[in-house]
């Protein structure tokens, strides 16, 4: 379970003081999958900091499975990072001289798994998202857009996290690896029990989400009106 | 996370190739640096060593035959071998043999340039025979070129056996007995065909050759040496002495006996250290320990400094990387081990090729150091400390020192192997301190930074 209370974030910039959030408020119960559309500059990767322990907001409680992250020291923060979030990017951030194998190990080995344990796990992993065979020995730059992203997806589900947050993670891949990758974060939602919560310009991609929120000048509001409204509010605004 | 570091080295090889070699010069200087400050700080022990902890005593004015005043006696002498930290006591007296007047020996140095020019001096001075100096009823002499033969009265045998010299032949006398025996200088005795056995006359006095001796230096070995009481009796010299050496028991009670026997003998007598002559001989080498002491500090800071601008720059460059790794899990202090151990397997490289580099250059620099800094100014030094120096031995002696100066050679040990890789471990700590505090700066919010 997830909930966002009243969460606000301002940035200083010289003497101006620029509110990114304003008074944000969302629930979701495990499992969900979600989207958080919205313009360029709306909040939207904000929000997302601030659910994975980036930073922190200005004021107001971020709440996952009843413990408040907003409190925690900067130490427990990056134990609730290990634990309990998995991240996906739009540019997949993979360690480049690292294997797509070893990519995926290392939460795990952050989070002390033993070596044999977290190779096992990671070839599991990589299987389930459809990487299989030599290509998990390869490093980043050997392979496709699609197949790092699919990496980028087993590594933010290595620690088996309650909440998985990707930022934009068909932003960098064509229109069938899109639909493939949604299909996949969509499918593990379910199968992993994990929160995935996407936030995205693609508007298609809601779709396939159990919830979607609009993000529009700081302020967060349920949708409920499905994709074609959204694709109408989207061209009128 | 030290398996990741050490992958990262390899991530760039030609960096990593530039860095090491980079490295590599930094700390095979800092290795030859070290090797060349260990070498000299050696030699100057051992020179010390070799020199002694000794006080040379002479008349307050005079040095050997030159300058003037009163010599020492043998009763002045005595009162400082009972003083505190005296360990030995020897006294020498000098006189010299005119040949053909005062002995049946022939002088085995010819005049020369040097000997004609000191003859016409002591012409000049004396209006008479410049080669005899034991009075003045020598003075009415027929005139003669040949250089008189220096007779030494000794109280011990020990410097005819010590400093480089070395009996060739035959045994030494009793120092202490007033005997009519000898041991000749092994040019002298040549000179004459002399062996031990032989005779001679000196002071009208039959003289039995008891042995041989090298001295290793030609002055030395063309003179002779007899008990420093057989002399006093037979050159009317009874209780004088030219010249006393007090021993002292350390190296450390040198220099506070050296203040107790000026106080004791006051203007009468001019009292020389031998720490004093070493330290003059060993300037210029203490002058290359200072050079090298700071370019080995200057070699490991400049090495810490490139470390600290390449992991710097590493850093920048991987900014997203160090917030990603934060992101998904990764404490600070495994960030900055990660970063440690890849600037430690840099400078690990780096140290590996600077000891075959450092072992390969240690002996040339070295030696290209201590030519250049003992060239000019070793003669000086030793000519200072031996001028005038009457007894072989000393000369000998400081002779010697100066001549193996510039005979150092560096000795690569596996201590030097563990000092080469202790300066990179150095070099790594030292250069990635900014770097780790930039890695604790960067906010795990840089892994959702654009592109």
């Amino acid at each position: 379970m997830l909930e966002v209370q009243e969460v606000d974030k301002q940035f200083r910039s010289g003497d101006t003081i620029l509110k990114a959030l304003n008074k944000a408020n969302m629930s979701l119960k495990t499992g969900a999958f979600v989207a958080i559309v919205g313009k360029s500059g709306s909040g939207k990767t904000t929000l997302l900091t601030l659910l994975g322990g980036l930073e922190r907001p200005t004021s107001g409680a971020i709440l996952l499975d009843g413990e408040d992250i907003t409190k925690l020291s900067d130490h427990h923060l990056t134990a609730y990072r290990r634990r309990k979030i998995g991240f996906i990017f739009q540019h997949y951030n993979l360690i480049p001289n690292l294997s797509a194998l070893e990519n995926v190990m290392l939460p795990m080995e952050f989070a002390g798994v033993p070596a044999k344990k977290r190779r096992a796990r990671a070839v599991h992993l990589l299987n389930q998202v459809g990487l299989e065979g030599d290509k998990q020995q390869r490093r980043p730059g050997r392979l496709s857009g699609g197949e790092q992203q699919r990496v980028s997806i087993a590594r933010a589900l290595a620690n088996r996290p309650g909440l998985i947050l990707a930022d934009e993670p068909t932003g960098n891949l064509d229109s069938q690896t899109s639909k493939i990758i949604v299909k996949l974060l969509q499918e593990l939602a379910r199968s992993e029990e994990t929160t995935i919560i996407v936030v995205t310009h693609d508007l298609n991609l809601t779709e396939h989400t159990d919830q979607t929120f609009r993000l529009q000048d700081g302020q967060l509001t349920t949708h409920t009106g499905g994709t074609k409204a959204l694709l109408s509010e989207d061209t009128s605004a | 996370m030290v398996t990741r570091g050490l992958k990262n080295v390899g991530r760039s090889p030609l960096r990593t190739v530039a860095i090491t070699a980079i490295l590599a010069v930094s700390i095979g200087l800092a290795l030859v640096m070290l090797l060349s400050y260990q070498t000299i700080q050696a030699k100057i022990e051992s020179v010390k060593s070799e020199a002694g902890s000794t006080l040379t005593v002479r008349p307050a004015g005079a040095n050997g035959f030159e300058g003037g005043g009163e010599p020492l006696t043998d009763s002045q002498l005595a009162d400082l071998k009972s003083l505190p930290h005296v360990s030995a006591l020897s006294e020498t007296l000098n006189d010299r043999l005119t040949v053909g007047t005062d002995t049946s020996l022939a002088s085995a140095i010819d005049p020369g340039t040097l000997g004609n020019r000191q003859i016409r001096f002591n012409q000049n001075r004396f209006g008479g025979d410049g080669g005899g100096a034991s009075g003045q009823a020598r003075a009415s002499q027929p005139r003669t070129l040949t250089i008189p033969i220096m007779i030494t009265g000794v109280s011990d045998t020990i410097s005819l056996t010590t400093a480089g010299a070395n009996m060739t032949a035959g045994s030494l006398f009793d120092p202490t007995a007033d005997v009519p025996e000898a041991v000749l200088g092994s040019t002298l005795a040549s000179k004459n065909s002399l062996q031990p056995g032989s005779t001679f006359t000196a002071y009208s006095t039959t003289f039995t050759v008891k042995g041989i001796v090298d001295t290793g230096n030609t002055f030395g070995s063309s003179g002779l040496y007899i008990p420093i009481k057989t002399l006093q009796r037979l050159s009317d010299q009874a209780g004088d002495v030219s010249e006393g050496t007090v021993t002292a028991d350390s190296l450390d009670n040198l220099s506070s006996l050296e203040t107790v026997v000026k106080a004791k003998l006051g203007d009468k007598a001019d009292v020389v250290s031998s720490a004093d002559q070493t330290t003059q001989i060993l300037q210029p080498l203490q002058n290359i320990k200072t050079i090298s002491l700071y370019s080995l500090i200057g070699s490991l800071v400049a090495g810490a400094f490139i470390t600290l601008l390449i992991m710097m720059m590493i850093v920048r460059e991987r900014r997203r990387e160090i917030g990603v790794l934060k992101a998904i899990g990764a404490s600070t202090s495994g960030v900055v081990g990660q970063f440690m151990a890849e600037a430690l397997a840099l400078a690990i490289l780096g140290a590996l090729v600077g000891t075959v580099l450092g072992v390969a250059l240690s002996n040339p620099v070295l030696s290209a150091l201590v030519k250049s800094g003992t060239a000019t100014a070793t003669p000086a030094a030793v000519g200072a400390a031996g001028r005038g120096g009457q007894f072989f031995a000393r000369v000998g002696q400081l002779g010697g020192i100066s001549t193996t100066l510039q005979n150092i050679h560096a000795t690569v040990s596996p201590v030097l192997i563990a000092d080469g890789l202790l300066a990179a471990i150095l070099i790594a700590v030292l250069g990635s301190a900014v770097p780790a505090w930039l890695i604790a700066q960067v906010k795990p919010a840089e892994a959702m930074r654009g592109e």
